[in-house]
């Protein structure tokens, strides 16, 4: 997807892939990266500002720490910052929502991450 | 990992920093926090690179493609044709160091031309009108200011150069308000993104050419003067050109000590030096 696109959204993803958990940077770039397959690409560069603005709006909070032998800067979720997922996650579902019957398209089904055997009596 | 020396050539990753630095804006606590976090960020992707199999050179090259442009961490959308905050906080504390300056030498011409006019007295300093280029009231209200004198010749000089003091004094200190909210801008815009908004040493070169070209005419003005009316009235010119004189001159010397420091943003104190 191009990037374009996806700024629109970044708050949102990001707070997303926080929501499971504090991580540093480069983790959320690599969880973004990850939980779409690789579709989300972005100059990784541009998820620091919308880091230090979702923290200055007080939706995360961060602390520096040592992890691998380097300093990082681990941020989390706050309880803001979940309200505030949870508000956005469902404006989206009704965006998206109406733009898919618009487009008469049927509902997209999450794709799951691994192949799972079907069994048979 | 092993770091490379600091000036080693083809570091990706460390030059992406210094460009990074020199970019950036916002307190010295938020650059420094941002530039750490971006390297553990670069240094964990060439690592990652590094383990699929690269060499380290290509593995650094793909970790700074794939971080973007330097403007997209700083969080600013590259714009061209529209001037940057760091160019027009720039811009600010030039014309303030160039006009603090310039109106800082118009107030030390001042005192120059108090002292000739206390040496060589009021008719060296500025030329007496010609008879006709004055009324009988214009004669009294100068002999008004200064009842220590009958002639009105004497008052008019009394006059004029008292004219000429007392806006000297007021452009000065006009001038030592606008040095003073130069220096105070300057602690504030700190920034590496301000103190490279332009050329090192720009607002010494302005400032150099500005008071070279000012005492060039004045004291050329002064002479012609001494040559032409055997001095009256030059005192003016020859105060005012004297104090653009030393004014030209700490520009060229500030500005040869900017050139020398180095670029703005290069480092601390050289960054300062080169703004002056």
């Amino acid at each position: 997807m191009r990037s374009e696109k996806l700024k629109g959204h970044l708050d949102l993803l990001l707070l997303s892939v926080l929501s499971r958990g504090p991580g540093h940077g480069y983790e959320v770039i690599t969880r973004l990266r990850d939980r779409s397959d690789g579709a989300f690409e972005l100059p990784e560069g541009t998820v620091y500002p919308a880091l230090h603005r979702l923290e200055e709006a007080g939706l995360l909070a961060s602390a520096w720490a040592a992890v691998a032998g380097r300093r990082r800067r681990i941020y989390r979720l706050t309880p803001a910052g979940e309200a505030a997922l949870a508000e956005q996650a469902e404006q989206w579902r009704e965006f998206s929502g109406s733009v898919t019957r618009v487009l008469g398209m049927p509902p997209a089904v999450a794709r799951p991450r691994m192949a799972v055997p079907e069994v048979t009596a | 990992m092993s770091r490379r020396p600091p000036d080693a050539p083809a570091d990706a990753v460390e030059a992406y920093l210094d460009r990074l630095l020199v970019t950036l804006n916002g307190t010295p606590r938020q650059i420094r926090y941002t530039l750490a976090e971006v390297e553990a960020h670069l240094r964990d992707a060439v690592a990652e690179g590094v383990a699929a199999g690269l060499p380290e050179p290509a593995a650094q090259a793909q970790a700074v493609a794939r971080m973007g442009p330097v403007d997209g961490v700083a969080g600013r959308v590259p714009a061209l044709g529209r001037p940057s905050l760091a160019l027009a906080r720039r811009l600010v504390l030039t014309a303030a160091l160039v006009g603090g300056a310039g109106f800082a030498a118009v107030g030390g011409a001042g005192l120059i031309a108090r002292f000739l006019a206390s040496v060589k007295g009021n008719e060296f300093m500025t030329a007496p009108w010609p008879p006709g280029a004055y009324t009988r009231a214009d004669c009294a209200r100068w002999l008004a200011g200064d009842p220590g004198t009958h002639s009105c010749v004497t008052a008019m000089l009394y006059d004029h150069v008292g004219d000429f003091l007392l806006e000297a004094t007021a452009a000065g200190l006009l001038g030592v308000l606008a040095l003073a909210a130069y220096l105070a801008l300057r602690q504030r815009w700190r920034d590496r993104a301000t103190l490279a908004a332009l050329p090192a040493g720009t607002a010494q070169a302005l400032g150099a050419v500005l008071a070279g070209v000012a005492a060039v005419a004045c004291l050329g003005a002064a002479i012609d003067n001494e040559m032409i009316q055997h001095g009256i009235g030059a005192g003016e010119a020859w105060s005012l050109g004297t104090a653009a004189a030393v004014t030209a001159a700490l520009f060229a010397l500030a500005l040869r000590r900017a050139l020398r420091a180095g670029p703005p943003g290069r480092a601390g104190r050289a960054g300062g030096a080169a703004l002056g």
